[in-house]
């Protein structure tokens, strides 16, 4: 959360003079400030939160998954991948700065492995890190500013891809047999539980109210509008 | 629920260490054990882990939680691997084919993700959260506005399963029909479970911006901040680091010695 | 101290101010307490004066706004729209805010971590955090709290925490939304004497419903009051010599339904004189001046009609028998008998803490306990109804039971609920974007629209300015007279005493009194319970004719000259 989330030029200093009272400085909106809001990280660091819980909650599934699976069990990790990635797409969709699906999966690891204790123990970090980066990439190519539905089958894509990468090395996936169907597993997972699930989860959130002061609340609200008035 | 919730923490003696300094070495100590894919190195090193946790007060109990969580994917991993690697043919079960190189390997991850996991549970019982974030704070440039998220994020985490319980019993108030036959047990459904997590996210995400608009009336990043309960770096801390590493790199000394010691480069050849 | 010229709030993509031009000077060491209507803009009064509107909720804004030496709002040109100049966090440096729900404000694992917080982003050196920290908490009579874990600590003691919070931080401004809302009357006393003493030497902004126990003698509290004996009239505050509005701000500001001030001036004179407006308006008023807006001296003026409701020994449609509630190893209720009769309401009273919540749960079979539980299932209203719901459009969610149920006339019924509680016009609407509100006529459409003979309800009217809560009384008597048995968890005696034919008292999860309203609460066993009688309850105890009907009488003549007189 260090980098994206650094505090940019803290505006104490300016405002010390105005409370002076001096009544001919300049007007200036102070909302203009880049980085994230305090909003947003708490806003990332809850959806952090809540999806380490799920991704936790999802660990179990995935245990119970396994022992349904018999020998083969050790597939069942592909099947469910996508919705361990999830919060970034969702997080970039909301939030819509760079940088935050990376961070999102991070914090996301840490209380999975920190505060609940995860069966794959610290490599949480560089796995939520590798996935956070895979699920980033397609909206960084499209500098964040598309967020049709092409895009976030594209970020489920190259999750899906970076994951498969990470597993190579973790666990010598090229050495075995079953190398093209755990590649084939964890794309089409990335694009269903991980890329289209981010844009219909957000799509829902929006309408609930809760993201009204979030970028991606005031794009619906603004179009909205457009479309209610006719320009 | 394993920990969520519960982070006071235990009087181990890892609870008394720097929290970055011990999540740094966790991670650095979980990289090293990727290289080896024999299971003698990370059996020792389970041996020494259990060892030492015991040492440093940790109860039986957690140690075995650890197990009993992570026992089922010790076990599957051992099982794919057995039969999915190639080799020279040990035997044959159901019409599978069991390898040497699949007994050895498939051996090798599951103990390393027992000790893995043991590690983990381990670390998760005896950090707080407060000294986490504030030696982040301290050691690594984590700035006060993203500590003070963070910690938003704990408390959110800490009322998360009461809550969880109170959005299924709100719902499963609406059910019509007869009365429950057995009281207190919720109705899990899958829809139902579905709609309870949407609602469980709705209510947590319009906390969530209710807590910004308070932290931000606090004076979160309005300027340079102190701190409160500094945590301080001592030299059991460089200790600790130096140990974890040190055993970790004495064991895999020896069982290269040995001729134990495997990784992806040297297996099956 | 606060200084607003032309104050508008406009929110984006609408077409009507919030607040239409306010103008508000308050000086240092005054205390203004700011009435008016749901949603005539109070709330974004106090978000605007602490940059949070438009900073933290987007909205468009004009005025010039100074607060404690900070330039909060100025306009980019004489007339056109002001933005904010001076950031949130910084002017937190000098503006301390409380807002109603002490989970949403409390962010840290422990109570004297959560103090400090607030010393530690201001900057104060780390050397003085601690004493500052134990005389914050020792100011609002939380001392004894401060090695405790936030998660475990009582809406009451969350809220003291709170405020010690702010007052660490030593404000020369403090900005109060409605900060007893959510407390019991023991708790919400207790707040208010903090609040009060926390007053003094600032320039203080209240928004508060409960203005009878701001009054209040502390009782039930953990520290005994320190009130000053003139303290009415050390606030600069007009009261015509008369006690009537001790312990109230000294000045009142109204703000109307159009987002003006109606009124601003010494608190006893305009409750005084504009006593049936502010009904009119929907505003809970101290006693006294409840009297004034039915233009009545005493309540012996007003002819009482007692109310005709089921008898006592009408069908039981929902019984138990020595009920038993464990949650944990702590027991919640220990043995609770009750009939739930065709036609009666049931008042489950007590504080919270008392187990009232537990054993409502376990009538709806939602706890397992011991005893008996004998009856159909009970539909349930709980405090917090945004988390009942499971549907993604208003008119969904109340179809939601009938069509699970899979009754023939769904569509039907669900129509005659919607119009029957005012939401037809919101039938397209997102559930969760309701206001608390809607959002309680919402989930009382849901319940009344199926089968079900009995209806619980927790807290219905928590948090309520006096329109809302009249309209739920009324739906919930109603729910009663059409013949379904109807059970009321509740601290609000004025309620019970309105609607409820029968009452149970909880102390620490045992039962103190059951009976007949009235004679229980002649009996004085609320007072026992850490319940004190309001003032209006009171009042028509003395009168001796039934409660309900005196206090029937009593609303009735407030609302025909609530009408009579709105202003035009």
């Amino acid at each position: 959360m260090t980098a994206a989330g650094r505090d940019v030029a803290p505006d104490a200093g300016a405002d010390r003079v105005d409370a002076d009272g001096r009544a001919d400085a300049p007007v200036v909106d102070v909302r203009a400030r880049r980085g994230l809001t305090l909003s947003e990280l708490v806003l990332l660091a809850v959806l952090a939160v809540l999806f380490g819980f799920l991704y936790w909650a999802l660990v179990q599934a995935w245990a119970a998954l396994q022992i349904a699976m018999g020998p083969f069990g050790d597939l069942a990790q592909h099947v469910l991948i996508g919705g361990w990635m999830v919060v970034a797409p969702l997080a970039i969709y909301i939030v819509r700065k760079p940088g935050v699906g990376v961070v999102v999966e991070l914090v996301a690891a840490l209380v999975e492995f920190a505060f609940l204790a995860s069966p794959v123990g610290p490599m949480l970090l560089l796995v939520g890190l590798v996935q956070g980066v895979g699920a980033e990439l397609a909206f960084t190519l499209t500098r964040y500013r598309r967020y049709g539905w092409w895009v976030f089958v594209a970020s489920g894509v190259t999750a899906a891809l970076a994951s498969t990468l990470l597993g190579t090395v973790r666990y010598g996936w090229h050495l075995q047999d079953l190398f093209a169907l755990r590649v084939g597993l964890q794309v089409v997972s990335g694009i269903v539980l991980c890329g289209l699930l981010a844009r219909v989860l957000g799509d829902a959130l929006a309408r609930t109210g809760v993201l009204d002061e979030t970028a991606l609340g005031r794009e619906r609200r603004a179009r909205r509008a457009a479309a209610e008035v006719p320009a | 629920m394993t920990t969520a919730g519960r982070t006071a923490p235990g009087p181990t003696a890892l609870a008394r260490r720097d929290p970055t300094v011990v999540l740094g070495t966790l991670l650095v100590v979980s990289l090293l054990l990727l290289v080896p894919v024999d299971p003698w190195t990370p059996g020792a090193l389970l041996v020494a882990a259990v060892a030492a946790a015991r040492a440093g007060g940790v109860p039986w109990r957690t140690l075995l939680r650890g197990a009993a969580t992570f026992g089922p994917f010790a076990v599957s991993v051992l099982a794919v691997n057995l039969v999915t690697r190639p080799g020279v043919p040990v035997a044959h079960v159901a019409g599978l084919t069991v390898t040497d190189v699949g007994a050895l390997v498939g051996a090798g991850l599951a103990v390393r993700t027992l000790l893995v996991g043991t590690l983990a549970v381990v670390v998760a019982s005896s950090l707080d959260p407060v000294r986490l974030v504030t030696s982040l704070h301290q050691r690594v440039g984590l700035t006060s506005r993203a500590a003070a998220a963070l910690l938003a994020g704990h408390r959110v985490l800490e009322q998360l399963p009461a809550r969880w319980v109170a959005v299924r019993q709100a719902q499963a108030a609406r059910l019509p029909g007869p009365r429950p036959r057995r009281p207190g047990r919720l109705p899990a459904s899958p829809r139902l479970l579905g709609r309870a997590a949407f609602t469980l996210l709705v209510v947590t995400l319009r906390q969530a911006q209710q807590m910004a608009v308070a932290l931000e009336t606090r004076g979160v990043g309005s300027g340079p901040r102190t701190v409160h309960r500094p945590v301080p770096l001592g030299p059991g801390d460089g200790v600790l680091a130096a140990t974890a590493l040190g055993v970790v790199l004495l064991v895999g000394l020896v069982t290269w010695r040995l001729g134990l010691l495997e990784t992806w480069g040297t297996v099956g050849r | 101290m606060i200084e607003a010229t032309g104050l508008r709030v406009r929110w984006p993509h609408t077409a009507d101010d919030v607040l239409a031009g306010v103008d508000l000077r308050v000086d240092a060491g005054e205390r203004v307490l700011l009435l008016g209507t749901s949603g005539s803009g109070k709330s974004t009064l106090l978000r605007a004066l602490a940059g949070v509107v438009p900073q933290q909720v987007d909205a468009s804004t004009w005025g010039d706004v100074r607060v404690a030496g900070h330039r909060v709002l100025s306009p980019t040109a004489p007339g056109a729209p002001a933005v904010p100049t001076t950031t949130t966090a910084v002017l937190a440096r000098d503006v301390g805010t409380l807002t109603q729900d002490p989970w949403a404000q409390l962010c840290l694992p422990t109570v004297e971590d959560e103090v400090a917080s607030g010393l530690e982003h201001r900057g104060v050196p780390r050397a003085q955090i601690g004493r500052r920290v134990r005389e914050a908490l020792l100011a609002v009579g939380a001392a004894h709290l401060r090695g405790r874990r936030t998660a475990e600590l009582s809406g009451g003691e969350g809220q003291r925490v709170a405020l010690a919070t702010v007052l660490a931080a030593r404000p020369r401004v403090l900005l109060l939304d409605e900060p007893t809302a959510l407390l019991d009357p023991a708790a919400a006393t207790a707040v208010a004497h903090a609040l009060r003493r926390a007053a003094t030497g600032r320039a203080t902004l209240l928004v508060e419903h409960r203005l009878d126990e701001q009054g209040a003698d502390e009782q039930g509290a953990d520290e005994p009051a320190r009130r000053g004996t003139d303290e009415a009239r050390s606030d600069g505050g007009a009261t015509d010599g008369q006690d009537a509005a001790a312990g109230l701000p000294g000045r009142v500001v109204v703000l109307g339904p159009a987002g003006r001030v109606l009124a601003d001036g010494p608190t006893a004179d305009v409750l005084r004189d504009l006593a049936h407006d502010l009904a009119a308006l929907g505003t809970w008023l101290p006693w006294w001046a409840e009297l004034a807006a039915a233009r009545v001296r005493d309540l012996a003026d007003l002819p009482a009609v007692a109310p005709a409701r089921a008898p006592d020994d009408a069908p039981v449609l929902l019984q138990s028998r020595d009920l038993v509630v464990r949650r944990g190893d702590r027991t919640a209720v220990a043995g609770a008998s009750l009939d739930v009769r065709a036609g009666r309401v049931t008042a489950v009273v007590g504080l919270n803490g008392s187990g009232k919540s537990s054993l409502l749960l376990a009538l709806a079979g939602l706890l397992p306990a011991e005893g008996v539980v004998r009856g159909a299932r009970p539909a349930l209203v709980l405090q917090r109804p945004e988390q009942q719901l499971l549907a993604r459009t208003v008119r969904d969610e109340v179809a939601w039971g009938p069509r699970r149920a899979r009754l023939p006339d769904a569509d039907a019924r669900t129509d005659a609920a919607l119009a029957a509680h005012g939401l037809t016009g919101l039938a397209g609407a997102d559930p969760f974007r309701l206001s608390g509100g809607q959002q309680r006529r919402l989930a009382v459409a849901a319940v009344t629209v199926g089968d079900h003979e009995v209806v619980l309800a927790d807290e219905p009217t928590f948090g309520q300015d006096r329109a809302t809560w009249r309209t739920c009384a009324r739906a919930l008597r109603g729910l009663a007279d059409a013949g379904r048995g109807v059970v009321l968890v509740t601290h609000d005696v004025r309620l019970v005493a309105e609607v409820a034919d029968d009452v149970l008292v909880l102390r620490d999860g045992r039962v103190l009194a059951h009976g007949p309203v009235d004679a229980v609460l002649r009996a004085g066993a609320l007072p026992r319970a850490g319940l004190p009688l309001p003032p209006a309850v009171r009042a028509a105890l003395a009168d001796g004719r039934p409660v309900a009907a005196v206090l029937g009488a009593l609303a009735a003549r407030v609302g025909e000259h609530a009408v009579a007189g709105v202003p035009a």
